[in-house]
């Protein structure tokens, strides 16, 4: 009698845990792991440099994307697995132009208040086998003039003035990828400075 | 002792009041972000004539408030989940547990953003659930529907479970949260649902995977289980539940002017027994047992825990059958009053 009893309370709390966790099931069916961030997907500047500590802290509330005066501040809202509803910013579409207020408005850690300087979105990168100035297919230097933080990011070459190269004060904001005219975009950021930094040297 | 004050019936209809206004800012909040990036991109004349009328819309709503659309209109931002009111910010105390659980951590700034909502609930219990949450406004006029359903002679759900299904919800979320990493609760939550989603909907192109969860529990309370997913599954309503365990003001019984109808017992959207004096820690304080009451026989009191019960109302005719002597003790006096 007393072990039927016992079983029976098993039973009820497995049921209770079985009903528990069906929530949670069925969100996660809903929203299937994306394919690895590569390029061009950042997270907004201030975030933590670490992206699983980023997801941890970020509790999806969407107020970076609200306050983001241009608007770049996307979310995994249909895919992204455990970072659903994370932001992110694809520069290629439309790029951050570093006015801060994402990082003011988040109630986390996730996005923290830090100079302009030290933001750390990523590293762009030029490929100088389609770049036009560097094909020598003709002037652009469009990159170079949209660029907000100037010849600390990233200037002309010495001897050809209208070849970009990037410098190390390139804080990844990515508005050089958003006006570069070519359409297959050879100038493109890579996410996080600091480990690529450790990688390879510059 | 006992304030009785009639105004009590009508405070439902604030709440409806309150409801449909946090539901109107999670439709407004994001229509204003829209019109400020418009206006942060200084080119009216590119836009498209639906958005010039949007932009025009707006700026007319907006001009007698603010003098700086791009600055001013920041003041207020966000939704249930977490907001941003002139500087204040409030988050739900669901959203700070659930961090605390992913990241193994403890950020003080993000952690004193839900002081107010916690104090606030253990002071009135589950207002946030009955006064505040978008998502209930939404259930509440799904339940609205499921009676006009069977009105029309259709059957929908009734069926009942254990109501402590939800704190296992609750716990399971911040296992899951710790061993994952990622805020899993966040994605179950449905007004952290609802208020993202409608800003994703508005302004970020399209809505995202929490829509269909939540049409889910919308279906599942209309042809399972009426009000299902607040009684049994909620993990913020769970939290809640618990925070305002010990709270100061509740809904209770004037067992004198109580007939025994039944009426608020019939109306409780959490299946809790007013009529019985069953209360605890799942009433959200809506006050609609007050406004159906034929008798204004439902107060608030200010205790801190449910009264015990009182056995039938003295106007019903259980009271006037039933021997006992506190029965007979209380028809002596009225008799001796008459």
């Amino acid at each position: 009698m007393r072990r039927r009893g016992v079983l029976a309370r098993l039973f009820a709390a497995a049921a209770l845990l079985a009903g528990g966790a069906l929530p949670y099931v069925l969100s996660t069916i809903l929203a299937p792991g994306a394919a690895k961030a590569r390029r061009n997907n950042l997270r907004p500047p201030g975030a933590l440099l670490d992206d699983k500590a980023f997801v941890a802290a970020c509790i999806g509330c969407g107020l970076c994307g609200e306050v983001c005066p241009p608007d770049c501040i996307r979310f995994h809202a249909r895919t992204g697995g455990d970072a659903v509803n994370t932001p992110y910013i694809d520069p290629s579409e439309r790029a951050c132009t570093l006015c801060g207020k994402c990082m003011e408005v988040c109630p986390t850690a996730a996005l923290s208040i830090i100079p302009r300087a030290r933001i750390d979105m990523g590293l762009a990168f030029i490929d100088r086998t389609a770049c036009y100035p560097w094909v020598d297919r003709g002037i652009c230097g469009a990159c170079v003039t949209i660029c907000p933080l100037g010849s600390r990011a990233i200037s002309f070459d010495f001897a050809n003035i209208y070849r970009p190269i990037i410098q190390k004060g390139c804080v990844g904001c990515g508005l050089c990828v958003e006006v570069c005219p070519h359409s297959s975009k050879p100038i493109w950021i890579d996410p996080h400075r600091q480990s690529i930094n450790a990688a390879e040297e510059v | 002792m006992r304030v009785r004050i009639f105004l009590w019936r009508h405070l439902n209809k604030l709440r409806w009041v309150s409801l449909s206004l946090v539901f109107a800012m999670l439709i407004i909040l994001p229509c204003l972000h829209i019109y400020q990036t418009y206006v942060a991109a200084h080119a009216y004349d590119l836009l498209a004539p639906s958005e010039k009328r949007f932009y025009d819309v707006m700026e007319s709503l907006t001009a007698p408030f603010i003098n700086d659309p791009a600055e001013d209109l920041d003041a207020v931002k966000g939704n249930t989940w977490s907001g941003n009111f002139w500087g204040l910010k409030l988050s739900d105390p669901l959203a700070v547990l659930g961090q605390m659980a992913a990241g193994f951590s403890l950020y003080w700034p993000f952690i004193l953003t839900a002081l107010i909502p916690i104090a606030v609930t253990a002071f009135f219990g589950r207002v946030f659930c009955g006064w505040i949450c978008p998502a209930n406004f939404l259930y509440e006029l799904n339940s609205n529907l499921a009676a006009w359903l069977q009105w029309a002679g259709l059957r929908t759900g009734a069926r009942r479970f254990d109501k402590r299904i939800k704190y296992g919800v609750l716990g399971l979320g911040l296992l899951l949260s710790a061993a994952t990493g990622s805020i899993m609760v966040a994605a179950v939550y449905p007004p952290a649902i609802v208020g993202r989603e409608l800003y994703y909907v508005i302004a970020q192109g399209g809505f995202g995977v929490g829509m269909v969860f939540f049409v889910g529990t919308l279906l599942f309370d209309l042809l399972v289980s009426r009000r299902g997913f607040c009684r049994y599954l909620c993990p913020g309503g769970a939290l809640y539940s618990l925070l305002g365990r010990y709270r100061l003001v509740r809904v209770r019984r004037v067992v004198e002017s109580c007939n025994d109808c039944q009426k608020c017992n019939a109306v409780c959207e959490f299946a809790l027994a007013p009529m019985t004096d069953g209360f605890g820690q799942e009433c959200t304080n809506c006050a609609a047992c007050m406004a159906v009451c034929p008798t204004d026989a439902l107060t608030f009191d200010i205790r801190l825990f449910d009264h015990p019960e009182q056995g039938p109302g003295h106007l019903g005719r259980r009271y006037r059958r039933e021997p006992s002597d506190e029965n007979d003790a209380n028809k002596a006096a009225e008799e001796a009053a008459a």
